[in-house]
């Protein structure tokens, strides 16, 4: 009986000792996370105070370095401020409309500093620098309880699990949505990604699942006759599409097409495919061009080929306009296995909607030999057109320069044709 | 007559022992190399123009810029036609006119060690066993992406659909993806995956699960540009999502067990 109680007592002390070890572990955890929020809600909340101080400084001044200056402090403080909030465990929703809000003011102000835009920086920011204030107000009421020292991490911890409208960031969300919709009104074709949106302004004719089907085996006859399953869209879908997905022997995969005009948007399959490549890099271009004659896309150029352990990747864009530029925002990628050539994957998403070129820009020349730095190469150059940022459609000279030196590093150029603006530098390993 | 015979074949068979093995494989294959290329062949290639000094970048089995210029090089300086395109010609001079240690260059990628292949230097001296920044690359991505990029995605792509067709797993790679185009989330791969309450993979540690080849393999098609989820930001299993506000989200499709939205 004694030794039972004797070896029940050390039990009991050893579990115990464990509790308390894994209790100040718990609590050294919570301590150094609760560090780190505070320190994040300390530096946001300074950053928001310098941008807003920048946002009313750049309305003070009409000289140009002046203004640039706190142009290029305000999209600096802006980029801080995102970073500070995105590490701060507030819900996705206010979040997300801190970073579109600051960002909008961030992009605005390196878009002005880049264009010269003065007047329209003057007339958009009188009432965003209001509304930041307000916003700023408002964040220091909803944040001033996690200043308290009462070290309760819980707080921190209900902060993203509660809906928005229970937080203290209610009133600060609510006041981001409606000063967004107001200062920062949504263009059409910003980006890339709004413009697969813009598949909603499709007009063509509806297809049926069958046709759809039919599209598919048409231009994949690889996969005629699999087992298919067919769902639509859900409701609030921008374009209504089929999601059809196909099982084949030992391939499985999918493809969308969009219901109005029967367009592919994206086609994927996957089967085991043999590391051992049985056919040439000409085979695949090849076997590329024969797709691309099938599928009837004539307007299409090689850009890119990757080769990986199974398959290759290949970018392709469409050529327009007088000067036959590549117009990148039109590409279309395709996926082709080493084994045996056949197309494992197709994507022309971006290409369905078509950008509309601009055939007047002026294209003016440049010097190359004095536009770069002695001792760089010009190995090729060509006309694209691709984005600014500003967001337009640029018609720019694309060119490979080469450093001559020990390790021939190459950069890809990228210079607007009319005012010589550097819109891209990339290096190229 | 018969014994001499026999005498004969034994001396022949000795005197083949005596001959010293080639350490100079000629391993090409009949591949047509050019600019994209990856793989053993490429490794070959950039060793054997390492080895005359033409090459003097990392030795990684990736066909790009670098390897491209001193090729050219090479075969400007050989007299051949300057192409950037290692085709028999250009692959049986630049046999003859170079040594390739395969064995070695291979286990220098295996053990991630730092080390070059020139000529005229002992190979021993040319390796930082454990400098571990030059192992073999896995994949080509595109320019815009590092192998850190994929690397991280393929964690969150593991940890969070690893039970999902592959559709789905392209899907969640896309999202990540999206995001980084949108104004709305950060700017960075890292700072999306790690945004806090953004992916639940982050929240209970399942990101740190060692992914799988096919999940590598889906976040190289998402950066490729394919999206099975027509643009979508957000995603959510309906089975377990408690939030409210993901609810409220409009749905695209559904794939597996994710509904994906804007």
């Amino acid at each position: 009986m004694k030794s039972a109680i004797y070896l029940m007592s050390i039990v009991i002390l050893a579990l115990g000792l464990y509790a308390y070890d894994v209790r100040q572990e718990n609590t050294q955890l919570q301590q150094t996370v609760h560090a780190q929020y505070t320190n994040s809600l300390t530096k946001a909340s300074e950053k928001l105070t310098s941008l807003q101080q920048s946002v009313s400084q750049s309305l003070l001044f009409q000289d140009q370095e002046a203004l640039e200056k706190e142009l290029d402090n305000i999209w600096r403080t802006s980029n801080e401020f995102r970073s500070s909030i995105s590490n701060l465990p507030l819900s996705t929703d206010v979040a997300n409309d801190w970073l579109r809000y600051v960002g909008n003011i961030g992009e605005e102000a390196k878009y002005v500093a880049d264009n010269g835009d003065y007047d329209e920086w003057y007339k958009k920011m009188g009432t965003v620098n209001e509304n930041l204030q307000a916003l700023s107000d408002e964040w220091a009421v909803a944040t001033s309880n996690y200043y308290q020292n009462d070290g309760d991490f819980k707080k921190w911890a209900n902060v993203a699990a509660n809906e928005t409208k229970e937080s203290p960031f209610k009133n600060v969300s609510a006041n981001l949505k409606s000063y967004t919709e107001t200062d920062f009104p949504l263009t059409a074709s910003e980006s890339d990604w709004k413009k697969k949106q813009e598949l909603q302004n499709l007009n063509d004719k509806e297809i049926t699942k069958d046709q759809a089907i039919d599209k598919l085996e048409l231009l994949l006859p690889g996969i005629k006759d699999a087992t298919y399953t067919v769902t639509q869209s859900k409701e609030d879908a921008p374009y209504p599409f089929y999601h059809i997905q196909f099982v084949k022997g030992s391939r499985i995969g999918y493809a969308d097409i969009t219901v109005k005009g029967g367009h592919i948007l994206s086609f994927l399959s996957e089967r085991p495919v043999q590391e051992q490549t049985g056919i040439t890099q000409q085979q695949i271009k090849d076997l590329t061009n024969q797709f691309l004659e099938r599928a009837g896309y004539k307007d299409l150029q090689l850009v890119e080929m990757r080769e990986n352990h199974d398959a290759w990747h290949i970018s392709l864009a469409r050529v327009a306009g007088k000067h036959k530029a590549l117009v990148y925002p039109d590409g279309i990628q395709l996926k082709v296995s080493k084994d045996s050539g056949e197309l494992l994957g197709f994507n022309a998403m971006e290409y369905v909607q078509k950008e509309t070129v601009d055939e007047n820009q002026p294209v003016n020349p440049v010097d190359w030999n004095t536009f770069f730095r002695p001792g760089t190469f010009i190995e090729e150059e060509r006309m694209i057109y691709t984005e600014n940022e500003g967001f337009q459609l640029r018609l720019c000279y694309e060119v490979i320069a080469r450093f001559d030196n020990k390790l021939n590093e190459t950069f890809r150029v990228v210079v607007d044709a009319e005012n010589h603006d550097v819109i891209k530098v990339e290096y190229m390993p | 007559m018969v014994r001499s015979i026999i005498m004969t074949i034994i001396l022949l068979l000795g005197s083949f022992a005596f001959v010293k093995p080639p350490t100079d494989t000629y391993a090409f294959s009949s591949q047509l190399i050019e600019r994209g290329s990856f793989g053993d062949d490429v490794v070959e290639l950039q060793a054997r123009l390492q080895w005359l000094g033409y090459y003097n970048g990392k030795i990684d089995g990736i066909f790009g810029y670098g390897t491209y210029w001193a090729l050219r090089n090479f075969q400007k300086e050989f007299e051949l036609d300057i192409d950037g395109k290692a085709g028999s010609k250009t692959k049986t001079k630049l046999v003859n006119a170079t040594q390739y240690n395969e064995k070695w260059v291979k286990q220098q990628m295996d053990a991630g060690n730092q080390f070059t292949h020139y000529g005229g230097t002992p190979l021993a001296q040319q390796t930082k066993a454990g400098a571990g920044s030059s192992k073999s690359s896995d994949v080509q991505v595109p320019t815009k992406y590092s192998e850190r990029d994929l690397q991280l995605m393929a964690n969150a792509v593991y940890g969070e659909a690893r039970g999902e067709p592959y559709e789905g797993q392209v899907a969640v790679a896309a999202v990540i993806l999206n995001r980084l185009e949108s104004p709305e989330f950060p700017n960075t791969i890292s700072d999306i995956i790690f945004q806090p309450g953004a992916f639940t993979a982050v929240a209970d540690g399942q990101i740190w699960l060692t992914p799988n080849e096919r999940a590598k393999e889906a976040v190289l098609d998402a950066m490729n540009g394919w999206d099975p989820t027509e643009n979508a930001l957000y995603y959510f299993n309906p089975k377990t999502a408690t939030s409210k506000w993901i609810w409220s989200r409009p749905q695209i499709k559904q794939i597996g067990e994710h509904i994906f939205c804007h």
